[in-house]
């Protein structure tokens, strides 16, 4: 039996961002009837498969991590400015310095321009009937929205289409079929949990 | 897992308003960017399982792994007779857990492949990463040889590779060894 041809929708990105280099790295593909999230290590890889009949939702939350890299990225070429500031003025004639600086400052800008480049950044998890899964390599909003944009026929082909309007009237006819027992209602939930809104 | 969706991140659930939306919303209670998009199996019902029947007439067909449970069909992969408990369907096939599990981890069934080791990398990695201290090559060179040319027909990552991974890990292991081999030589007619 041939095996699936995959198309890939994402590139590898690591689970978490401050183990980088010890985390699997997790990458999304496009089959022809679900998606595949491949959890690779280096030297194995884990295939997670999301079938498009089965899923039933994609939570896109956006996040201030670009600002908090910003930050972050930001201090290297502001020392290296300083640096060759220092090194410029008042007109010496350490040129050498000044090159080398400037060297640094463009060498630690470019991080922080590809991180603006890919705009803003954002988490993902795709929902079925018995798992919640964290996308990580889907972490900037455009991207997102271009892989979504991609799947979401596919998906609709699979399961038919929703608008906002059938979905919130479906919804509430839920809430409204489901015994009070098994619906997370504020007092069924521990404390701390917050309300349902409507 | 409940029909109705929480906020990741205050964990509040959210019943309207917010769904199928081109841009993000707030989410009501904490004001969080969310862009969320629902699909109609949200709102399919799970069908509950079956336990299968008890078989009341002698001489009917019975479960091979419940002998007391009335027989559905037989499993797609053995043959063997089984009750509904027993029924797993897959794409429309349908096996009896043993087949299931004997599909999954002799890699019959493609769609239950949920690992698999990547034995290129660790081929080029065994050529690659010693030259840090060459020394090293002396005995991870032929392991790298070994791994190239044992798991060559192995099955590689389910996504599309070549085997240009095995070709270069065998070629920069033969050269390591051509080189150590060369060094023997000049040390062994020297003296």
């Amino acid at each position: 039996m041939p095996e699936m041809r995959y198309q890939r929708l994402t590139r590898a990105r690591a689970r978490s961002t401050f183990a980088a280099a010890f985390t699997s790295r997790s990458s999304l593909w496009l089959g022809d009837d679900h998606l595949l999230s491949v959890d690779s290590t280096g030297y194995s890889e884990t295939y997670k498969r999301f079938y498009f009949r089965d899923i039933q939702a994609i939570v896109i939350t956006e996040t201030n991590r670009r600002t908090i890299w910003n930050g972050v990225l930001i201090l290297p070429p502001v020392f290296a400015l300083v640096g060759l500031m220092m090194s410029a003025f008042p007109l010496r004639q350490n040129v050498g310095a000044a090159i080398a600086w400037s060297i640094i400052a463009t060498i630690f800008l470019v991080p922080l321009l590809i991180n603006n480049l890919l705009g803003s950044t954002c988490t993902s998890q795709l929902s079925t009937a018995v798992q919640i899964e964290k996308l990580p390599s889907l972490s900037r909003v455009r991207q997102t929205r271009k892989v979504l944009e991609k799947i979401r026929p596919l998906v609709t082909a699979a399961q038919g289409a929703l608008t906002a309007e059938e979905v919130s009237e479906r919804m509430r006819e839920t809430v409204r079929r489901t015994p009070n027992a098994t619906l997370p209602s504020p007092a069924a939930e521990p404390s701390g949990v917050p309300p349902i809104l409507s | 897992m409940s029909l109705l969706i929480q906020c990741p991140k205050c964990r509040a659930w959210l019943l309207e308003g917010i769904f199928n939306q081109p841009e993000f919303s707030p989410c009501p209670a904490c004001g969080t960017p969310l862009q969320i998009e629902v699909f109609p199996a949200i709102f399919r019902k799970t069908g509950s399982g079956q336990s299968g029947e008890m078989i009341l007439v002698e001489g009917e067909s019975s479960c091979f792994y419940h002998p007391q449970k009335k027989a559905v069909r037989p499993c797609d992969g053995c043959g063997r007779f089984l009750c509904a408990l027993c029924d797993c369907e897959l794409h429309g096939q349908h096996f009896c857990p043993a087949c299931l599990e004997a599909g999954r981890t002799k890699g019959k069934i493609k769609s239950l492949d949920n690992q698999r080791t990547l034995y290129d990398n660790i081929a080029l990695a065994l050529a690659i990463y010693p030259m840090l201290i060459f020394y090293f090559t002396l005995i991870t060179a032929p392991m790298a040889l070994f791994v190239a040319i044992r798991y060559w027909k192995s099955p590689q990552s389910i996504l599309h590779r070549t085997k240009i991974r095995y070709i270069a890990a065998a070629n920069i292991a033969l050269l390591q060894i051509s080189g150590w081999t060369a060094f023997f030589i000049i040390l062994a007619t020297r003296r």
